[in-house]
């Protein structure tokens, strides 16, 4: 392969990579202090997708701006699920909470695609581009869309890392996720944590669909394809583990890249849904647990 | 700090009550141990303390203060720790995170925070030597050891010990009991539920025995000396 067309490929596969990480690692962090799958995530992907378009295709205010904007609405969003609804089921629900879950975000997704289709009807509201134009170094080009992309999901990982790994309530939400009776007997409350985690991976799905609206229009069903191949990194991350869904969201976007590349399209499914498969069968504390630790 | 159970009536459903006019004494600086057969609403007791659930009727009192009605996160603010049962560190966080989530009810003060951590250092000398370490690399006793010294991070009054040695290798039993008279040596006030009857009676002071929901019998320990096997009998 000639070595253009590999780094050309390499970074199609990190801007979609990065999208997975954003989303998987949302819905890991959700699944991992909670433990609920949350069918409604690409949903949240989704109205980050309209929040983006109208603060800039609307409004025509700068980009950056429909970012932040997609991501504190999404937060807000996500904090008004878990302390309106979800928080009242886990209360009510004890055992069959699990089921319970399922049923509640299912429902959940159906009726914003609905919603939306209802609002906004069927039609792609997609913005041409962020930044125009593109920069060529040799055979490879560089569209700054893509770097543009690649640069915020990179600045956002990383400070979802950072608020995890040093700040208080980034130790406290870890904590609760370890060990959550613990960490209320120690004075943590835990329904608060609760709430900031599902916040925070409904911001980083808004986040996600705010900035990835130039390749992935907004519309009603803008959230199915992403959510899909987020629960794929979720598994191969391992359930609960973030990085894990960094290093796994990277992966799936890069398998894509080259697959689509070299196989004729649907390879890059087959060939991803057959790893989750392995891994499921084979090795289902996912591929990046580390030896010990409890994902 | 004197940690009072009155006329304790409680339970998971209103109709039906686990507790029934439950009263119990933890004295100060005593360790007072409970037991009772399975079944005997011991861990129910200890629930209902610690405002996971709440009394139908009686009231509990901490320092004279009622506690009745606070969550089990407002509990250490009011100086009441709770060592549950079984392994609680949290397994991917180091020994030092660990330490310093003990002392989460006083984050804001910086410098109480560091001093509580170097006394627990002080007493806790293989913490110090491990406090890089996740703490689920730790050994079964050096995670006890972690649990027990996480607590005294915000210096409480008071240590609700829920069943001490489940899950623990049968090596390591005398080692935690010793830590435990240790705490009461520190002044801390201890209640302390336990299955295992003889080793309870070798390190408290005062002992009640609950039965059926009710008190059966209670008094210092050496009154129970003589009378235990016929009380164990009892349960069978």
């Amino acid at each position: 392969m000639e070595l253009s067309i590999f780094v050309q490929l390499l970074v199609l596969g990190l801007v979609r990579g990065s999208m997975y990480a954003l989303m998987g690692v949302g819905l890991s962090l959700i699944f991992g202090i909670m433990e609920i799958v949350n069918f409604a995530h690409g949903e949240l992907f989704m109205i980050g997708c309209y929040i983006m378009y109208f603060v800039v295709a609307m409004l025509g205010l700068p980009f950056p701006l429909g970012i932040v904007a997609s991501g504190l609405g999404l937060l807000i969003v996500g904090i008004i699920l878990e302390k309106g609804l979800i928080s009242t089921l886990r209360k009510k629900a004890g055992r069959e909470w699990l089921m319970d879950s399922f049923v509640l975000t299912i429902g959940l997704m159906v009726m914003f695609q609905n919603l939306a289709l209802i609002i906004f009807g069927a039609v792609q509201r997609g913005i041409p581009n962020l930044v125009a134009g593109q920069l060529v170094i040799g055979d490879v080009v560089f569209i700054y869309d893509h770097l543009v992309i690649l640069g915020l999901a990179l600045l956002t990982v990383g400070l979802l890392w950072w608020f995890v790994k040093y700040t208080n309530m980034g130790k406290a939400i870890r904590a609760t996720s370890q060990h959550s009776e613990a960490a209320q007997t120690l004075g943590i409350d835990i329904s608060r944590m609760y709430s900031v985690a599902f916040g925070i991976g409904a911001a980083l799905a808004g986040i996600a669909g705010a900035l990835l609206i130039t390749l992935f229009p907004a519309n009603p069903n803008a959230g199915m394809a992403p959510v899909l191949k987020s629960f794929v990194v979720v598994i191969l991350g391992g359930l609960g583990n973030i990085k894990g869904a960094i290093a796994a969201g990277i992966l799936v976007g890069l398998l894509e890249a080259y697959a689509v590349f070299f196989l004729a399209g649907g390879w890059q499914n087959v060939i991803v849904f057959s790893i989750v498969i392995a891994v499921l069968v084979l090795k289902p504390e996912g591929l990046f647990a580390p030896a010990g630790e409890r994902p | 700090m004197t940690l009072e159970v009155k006329n304790v009536t409680s339970g998971y459903v209103k109709e039906v009550p686990i507790l029934s006019d439950v009263s119990i004494v933890a004295k100060e600086g005593a360790l007072t141990g409970i037991i009772g057969p399975n079944g005997a609403g011991k861990s129910t007791l200890l629930k209902t303390i610690y405002g996971y659930l709440r009394p139908s009727q009686g009231d509990v009192y901490h320092d004279g203060r009622s506690i009745k009605g606070l969550k089990p996160d407002q509990m250490l603010g009011q100086g009441i720790a709770h060592l549950i049962q079984g392994h609680s560190v949290f397994p991917a966080m180091t020994v030092e995170e660990n330490l310093e989530l003990g002392g989460w009810i006083i984050k804001q003060d910086r410098r109480a925070l560091a001093s509580a951590l170097d006394e627990v250092y002080e007493h806790f000398p293989v913490l110090k030597n491990k406090r890089q370490m996740v703490a689920g690399a730790l050994s079964g006793g050096e995670q006890r050891t972690l649990e027990i010294a996480r607590l005294t991070m915000t210096r409480p009054r008071t240590i609700l010990i829920d069943e001490p040695s489940v899950g623990l290798m049968p090596k390591l039993v005398d080692t935690v009991y010793e830590e435990i008279v240790n705490l009461k040596t520190k002044g801390f006030t201890i209640l302390m539920v336990d299955q295992k009857v003889h080793k309870c009676l070798e390190v408290t002071d005062y002992v009640y025995v609950l039965r059926l929901g009710q008190n059966s019998h209670h008094g210092p320990k050496e009154e129970f000396v003589d009378s235990i096997e016929d009380i164990i009998k009892e349960w069978i």
